[in-house]
């Protein structure tokens, strides 16, 4: 009898703006792109609305990976939000790395609303290196009620 | 050295001034090494000021903390100045939290303190346990005189100096209204502690590291108190609703806690070391500063508290930033 294993299979948050990426997203979708389901999306009105936060209570809370979704840069919806999510991005990402999270849980796209192709690839390279990287135990939850 | 006269005579002057409220300084403590903050109403009271190689504290939180009590129906706000007695790194604080239209500029007449560097008084509390009753600190080259209750002892400085005081960007203060005595030589600065040797870990090595600091935090915020720029009305870790980190004491919450503080300090912290001070379980919190800086400074060419014009660094954006981050 053989024995099965269970692969471990990635939960990933993707914090996508309303303009860009989520109707990138959508369009994966009614263009019927097969992308691995790992993601659960969440639609915020730009990627300069994510807070760090986010991203820490996401990784606290069982996801073993985030996403962050904003417009090309130059194209966001309010002139600048997707520059200072950059900006906000680049130093939480040192920050995680210093304390000895991995970076790579946090990843940020730029996906317009006509790459539906490209956010299927992103969620598939995003998907295997989570995979890769394994659960994230570090700093989840234990009570969670 | 500063001329404890000098320092007196300017802050009696600007007491006597007719717009200046009080003067914020430094008194000697009711025992041992400790130094109190002072609050200087009339200049009979600045006679008790002084300032020695023990005055660590940054006293730029006063002002911010200020209380405002509600105004009555014919009642004025009291616009009057605030003196402060500030040394490089207060005076950086005060210039951050102008930038940030947390003061106004024209509110604080700041006495400025060109500053050799500060005894750090957790290492001078283990040097000198016993210490009680009268002591007194003197610079002298490149050693302390430690006098305790008459007896001199003789201690090389670079033993109890302040570790931020090693990474000195500005050992005399930006900006200033009256300066006491002439402005130092910056020292040759270092790389602060062990931030280097702590980078080139593996990422399990840095979590085994920080894992076993973020464990014994007791979440006091005795840190978030002490900083000068954390003066939030609201602190997002008080926040309930939502509540973005619980109460509980763990490992999960000390760490979001921690990434927190260290966050929304980038750019803004001007590196004075008031959180380490008074952490009481020593959490190494200003490596977690320093490393942010560098960063800030590697990625986006920013100093904080330098320049009273500048603009927030996460208010603002360079459309070259760095990206290579990005998928």
């Amino acid at each position: 009898m053989s024995k099965q294993t269970i692969e471990f299979e990635p939960n990933i948050i993707g914090f996508l703006c309303n303009w860009c990426s989520y109707a990138g997203a959508d369009l994966a979708g009614t263009s019927r792109i097969q992308y691995p389901p790992n993601i659960k999306i969440i639609r915020v009105m730009c990627s300069g609305r994510v807070n760090p936060m986010f991203v820490v209570n996401a990784l606290q809370q069982g996801a073993d990976g985030v996403l962050i979704g904003g417009c090309h840069p130059g194209d966001c919806h309010y002139q600048q939000g997707n520059y200072l999510a950059r900006r906000r991005m680049a130093i939480l990402k040192q920050l995680l790395e210093f304390i000895g999270i991995e970076p790579d849980r946090v990843r940020m796209t730029w996906v317009s609303a006509a790459e539906g192709k490209k956010f299927a690839e992103v969620i598939e390279e995003i998907t295997e290196d989570i995979k890769k990287l394994g659960p994230m135990k570090k700093i989840q939850r234990v009570n969670v009620w | 050295m500063v001329d404890q006269k000098l320092l007196v005579e300017e802050a009696k002057k600007i007491i006597a001034q007719e717009d200046v409220k009080y003067v914020i300084g430094y008194k000697k403590g009711t025992y041992g090494f400790t130094i109190s903050p002072s609050y200087a109403y009339t200049p009979e009271y600045a006679e008790k000021f002084i300032f020695n190689p023990l005055c660590a504290k940054n006293l730029a939180s006063y002002p911010i903390l200020e209380e405002k009590l509600p105004l009555g129906r014919d009642e004025e706000e009291d616009i009057r100045k605030i003196g402060i007695v500030a040394k490089g790194c207060d005076a950086r604080s005060l210039i951050q939290v102008i930038q940030e239209k947390g003061l106004k500029r024209e509110r604080v007449v700041i006495i400025g303190i060109p500053c050799t560097g500060v005894i750090d008084p957790k290492k001078i509390k283990n040097m000198f346990p016993n210490a009680k009753g009268e002591t007194d600190v003197v610079e002298d080259g490149d050693n302390y005189q430690i006098k305790i209750n008459g007896e001199t002892n003789e201690v090389p400085k670079a033993e109890l100096l302040s570790d931020v005081c090693r990474s000195c960007e500005s050992p005399n203060p930006p900006i200033y209204d009256v300066l006491i005595g002439e402005e130092v030589e910056p020292p040759e600065m270092e790389e602060y502690k062990n931030l280097k040797e702590l980078e080139e870990q593996s990422i399990e090595d840095k979590w085994a590291y920080w894992e076993k600091h973020f464990e014994r935090c007791i979440r006091c915020y005795a840190c978030r108190e002490a900083c000068p720029l954390c003066y939030c009305k609201e602190c997002m870790v008080d926040l309930l609703s939502p509540q973005w980190v619980r109460r509980s004491v763990n490992i999960s919450e000390n760490t979001a806690w921690n990434i927190m503080r260290a966050y929304h300090l980038a750019g803004r912290c001007v590196g004075c070391g008031e959180c380490e001070r008074a952490c009481p379980v020593n959490i190494p919190l200003m490596e977690l500063n320093k490393k942010l800086a560098k960063d800030v400074k590697e990625l986006f060419d920013y100093t904080s508290g330098m320049d009273l014009e500048e603009k927030p660094l996460f208010g603002t954006f360079n459309p070259d930033d760095p990206e290579e981050f990005i998928l």
